[in-house]
């Protein structure tokens, strides 16, 4: 019996447009029985003045849940997690373990080196760091 | 969910203090020195003491309403939360000038101790002088504006090294300096006035402790520690300036401090030059005293880059907060909050002030000018701070429960004192003594650029209020409830409206919810809050622990209604309690909660038909309707659209519950706003001896029940009918309406009928929304009865 992987999928979801491309790029590969954990984390400083303020983070947060939903639909049944950490990839990884997760599943966000250098490349840490399947989903045409 | 809140939370003590510390400590202490010995001489130690004072208050005020309502922001929130946007736009464009005025200060600060270090190593920096500060000043700003930008990662355990580093470095410094015996001349040359307006030049230095404020959100434990750092903050720099100005004016001569560009760093290098003979006595070194001063010189600068670009980071952060506050707030378009889609920076709001920075950098203001007017920005900023905190203790709104109140003795006083520093430093300031001539006639005083370009940036405010905010801003003034205080209302929990609403149909419950809300909003006045109920029903004969799994279901479901219930209060913007109760029988229960909540009325759901055998309408409804002591309505729901909205008849009549239907009937219209229409419509018996207009006679019945209702001020229609049936003319036009009110037409609890019977059968017969109301019990119960009517349930 071959594993499924979406059966209970963890999906990390950035901003409001990386959650309309993670929900278009998934949405094909669904069925009945799948449920989807949207997971979205606010990095901490820990200790040093955030970027952003929280609050603020928590309302753009709000938003790529709900970009998520409305792209996937009601019958989706998108479970929602918002978790604060000082490190993206652990925290998500975390996440996955504390909802059971199938997997973690994302579209890559692309971007060059230079930005990738900049941000910390949470693609490539995923897929190296974490002890969950990780699912790659090729990012879809976005229709307008 | 809370506990993951927590997390967000990641700011302690240290870390608090050090972002405090590392901003007031920053730019100032390195660059200050040589701008107020040239104003005030030595006894610019005097202003820096004056300018942590009036810091001590405004961080006592602060404190309290940071603990009250922890969010991003600052000060801009509670100054606009307590006096409205019109000082909120103030208040957040002053704030936010002053962030970005402190932020070109500190990189000129940077410029000036970068570009002696440089050119010590490689001549070419020596021949640039002020072009060179200023190109260090811009290349640093577009640096940090473009860390903030991307978002690159900072540790705090980076931030806390640094600025511990610091403090070492300047105690380094005291020490030395102290032992070196400095010695000053005349302490105060420059005259007291001198001294006065020097306090508003370095107090640029104290707005640090803001940075804490507007980060009020991510502190941990903030009831503890906030006010603590705020405090800490500001009495650690307070001591350090005093000692480095009392060394610095003792070292060196008023005037070569004033030409320095690197004030500390000078004095530095004379302190440390005598400690040569010291060190010698050491095996294995040998230092010189030009070595030993060029050391000390070169850890000064070091300090002073650090401290510079620490505080201008900050600021720059802090600015983003306020755009953030005042963009929730609708005084400054949303635009520029947007979060960057990959770096979840808001990057607009940083470039912004980015590139304002900038621009001050290179217009050449004059490094004083900028502090100057950073300070400006803050004293009119703490000013109102102080007014804040004494109209939001006074008006004492919900959401305001402070966890750090300024100590009963200190309290009118330090608002008090706190204003009147901060206004008379502002004044100090912004005008020279002297007249000014200008063609039209002559000024008594002169002002200041200083004083010019502040209130040109506070008029900015008030302009981009009347142009901007006023029409999008939601006016929240507390200052009328602050004048006039309803004592009673939150202190006690007396004299506050609540609506008690039992919840159990998960299709019936919004609707429910929003009638309940629209009779709470008409007492607004009272701090009026709805409560929703839920009971489960544990019959006699099981305990509470028989049969768990199904009662775990049952607590579930009853979890979710009132989760629900929270969500639709949360949609309807009204303030919602919830209580989740297990009991015998629901109808005591209710009773219960009337009573211990002092409910001013108790509204219910009905399905619309009678009940069975031994009950009225239903056995939760009969005990709840005929023995709750307040206001008790019954609602039976109509079609969707038309609950409680549209256009809402009341039946007028004679009886003492007709006014209590309207008032709710208006509460309705209300609440509902323009769509909404009320009619008081009254069914007159044609009168047999016609010696009476029986029309006349109606309208007058109309009038009155208006008029003990309280509701003519209102725009009603009066309808009369003359009619022999009345209750089928009464089903017949309400045909025409959307929501029927009908009041009440028995009292006392044993009859046949709770409402009574023309009530009830308006609401079986008819499709439409019926609300059935009935006024408080007119007598008190005795304790006999009161204990008769509990065993009745």
């Amino acid at each position: 019996m071959s594993a499924d992987f979406l059966a209970r999928a963890l999906v990390p979801v950035a901003s409001p447009a990386d959650a309309r491309a993670t929900a278009a790029a998934l949405e094909s590969y669904l069925d009945r029985d799948s449920t989807v954990v949207a997971i979205h984390v606010v990095e901490k400083a820990g200790g040093a003045p955030d970027k952003a303020s929280v609050e603020q983070r928590e309302l753009d947060a709000e938003a790529a849940f709900d970009a998520f939903e409305e792209r996937l639909g009601d019958g989706a049944g998108v479970e929602r997690d918002l978790r604060y950490g000082t490190d993206v990839v652990a925290t998500i990884v975390g996440g996955g373990h504390d909802h059971d997760a199938s997997a973690i599943v994302f579209t890559p966000r692309g971007g060059s080196r230079w930005v990738q250098l900049l941000t910390g490349d949470v693609t490539r840490r995923l897929v190296e760091e974490s002890d969950l399947p990780v699912v790659v989903l090729p990012d879809v045409e976005e229709e307008s | 969910m809370s506990a993951d809140q927590e997390l967000a939370r990641d700011l302690g003590f240290l870390e608090a203090y050090t972002i405090g510390l590392g901003t007031m400590i920053g730019a100032g202490i390195f660059v200050l020195p040589s701008i107020a010995a040239e104003q005030a001489g030595p006894a610019s130690m005097v202003s820096f003491f004056f300018g942590g004072m009036i810091s001590l208050l405004a961080a006592l005020s602060l404190s309290e309403l940071a603990t009250g309502m922890p969010k991003a922001g600052g000060s801009y929130y509670y100054v606009n939360r307590a006096l409205g946007p019109f000082f909120g736009s103030i208040v957040g464009w002053g704030m936010w000038a002053g962030l970005t005025f402190a932020s070109a200060f500190y990189m000129i600060g940077f410029g000036q101790y970068l570009l002696p270090l440089l050119s010590r190593y490689v001549d070419f920096f020596g021949t640039l002088d002020g072009l060179g500060i200023t190109v260090a000043a811009l290349v640093m700003a577009t640096l940090l504006t473009g860390v903030n930008y991307y978002g690159v990662k900072e540790t705090g355990g980076l931030q806390n090294v640094i600025v511990l580093s610091l403090v070492g470095l300047i105690l380094a410094f005291l020490t030395i300096g102290l032992l070196s015996e400095p010695s000053m001349g005349e302490f105060n040359r420059f005259g007291w006035p001198a001294v006065a307006a020097t306090v508003g030049t370095v107090y640029v230095t104290f707005i640090g402790f803001e940075v804490i404020a507007t980060s009020a959100e991510e502190i941990k434990n903030p009831s503890r520690n906030l006010p603590l750092a705020m405090i800490a903050s500001v009495v650690t720099p307070t001591l350090m300036y005093v000692g480095v100005m009392y060394v610095s004016t003792g070292t060196l001569s008023i005037d070569a401090l004033a030409n320095s560009d690197i004030p500390v760093a000078d004095v530095a290098e004379e302190t440390f030059a005598p400690l040569s003979g010291a060190v010698s006595g050491l095996p294995f070194v040998s230092v010189g005293p030009a070595t030993l001063g060029t050391f000390g010189s070169v850890l000064m600068i070091v300090g002073a880059v650090l401290a510079t670009v620490s505080s201008a980071n900050a600021s720059i952060l802090s600015a983003a907060r306020v755009n953030f506050a005042m963009g929730r707030d609708r005084i400054l378009v949303n635009w520029l909050n947007e979060v960057h889609d990959r770096f979840r920076t808001p990057y607009r709001s940083i470039t912004a002030t980015g590139v304002i920075t900038l621009v001050l950098i290179a217009v050449g203001v004059g490094i004083d000018t900028l502090a100057e007017v950073a300070s400006f920005m803050y004293l009119v900023t703490y000013a109102l701070v102080h007014v804040g905190v004494v109209v939001l203790r006074r008006a004492d709104p919900e959401d305001y429960e402070p966890s750090f109140r300024i100590p009963g003795v200190l309290y009118p006083v330090v608002p008090a004192l706190g204003l009147l520093s901060c206004l008379g430093v502002l004044v100090q300031m912004s005008v020279l003594w002297t007249p000014m001539d200008l063609p039209v006639g002559t000024l008594p005083v002169t002002p200041t650029a200083v004083g010019v370009i502040g209130t040109i940036i506070v008029s900015f405010g008030v302009v981009w209020y009347g142009l901007y905010a006023r029409d999008r801003a939601p006016s929240q003034s507390l200052v009328g409830e602050a004048l006039a205080p309803e004592p009673t209302t939150v202190a006690d929990g007396e004299g506050r409206y609540r609506v008690v609403v039992p919840v159990a149909n998960p299709r019936t419950e919004r609707d429910l919810l929003r009638i309940a809300a629209a009779s709470a909003h008409a007492h607004e006045d009272e701090n009026a809050e709805v409560i929703a109920v839920n009971v489960i029903e544990v019959p006699q004969q099981t305990s509470l622990s028989q049969d768990l799994e199904f009662e775990e279901e049952r607590v579930e479901r009853q979890q979710e209604l009132l989760d629900e219930a929270r969500e639709i209060a949360a949609d309807l913007d009204i303030g919602l309690r919830t209580r989740a109760i297990a009991g015998r029988s629901a109808g005591s229960v209710i009773l219960d909660v009337i009573e211990e909540e002092n409910a001013d009325h108790v509204l219910l759901g009905w399905e619309g038909t009678r009940s069975r055998r031994d009950h009225v309408l239903g056995s939760t409804i009969d005990p709840v309707v005929g023995r709750a002591p307040c206001d008790a309505t019954l609602v039976k729901l109509g079609s969707e659209g038309a609950r409680g909205e549209g256009d809402i008849m009341a039946l007028a009549g004679r009886g003492p519950h007709a006014p209590v239907a309207a008032r709710r009937g208006a509460e309705l219209v209300d609440a509902a706003g323009e769509d909404a229409s009320l009619t008081l419509f009254y069914v007159q018996e044609p009168d047999d001896d016609g010696d009476e207009d029986p029309q006349a006679a109606g309208e007058a019945v109309v009038s009155d029940v208006a008029e003990r209702a309280g509701i003519e001020y209102m725009d009603y229609e009066t309808r009369v009918e003359v009619a022999e049936d009345i209750e089928a003319t009464i089903l017949e036009a309400a045909a025409a309406y959307d929501t029927v009110c009908v009041g009440a037409t028995r009292s006392g609890p044993v009859s046949q009928a709770v409402f009574g019977s023309l009530p009830e059968t308006v609401g079986e017969e008819t499709d439409r929304t019926v609300v059935m109301a009935r006024g408080p019990e007119e007598s008190t119960m005795s304790v006999r009865e009161a204990i008769a009517r509990r065993l009745q349930v």
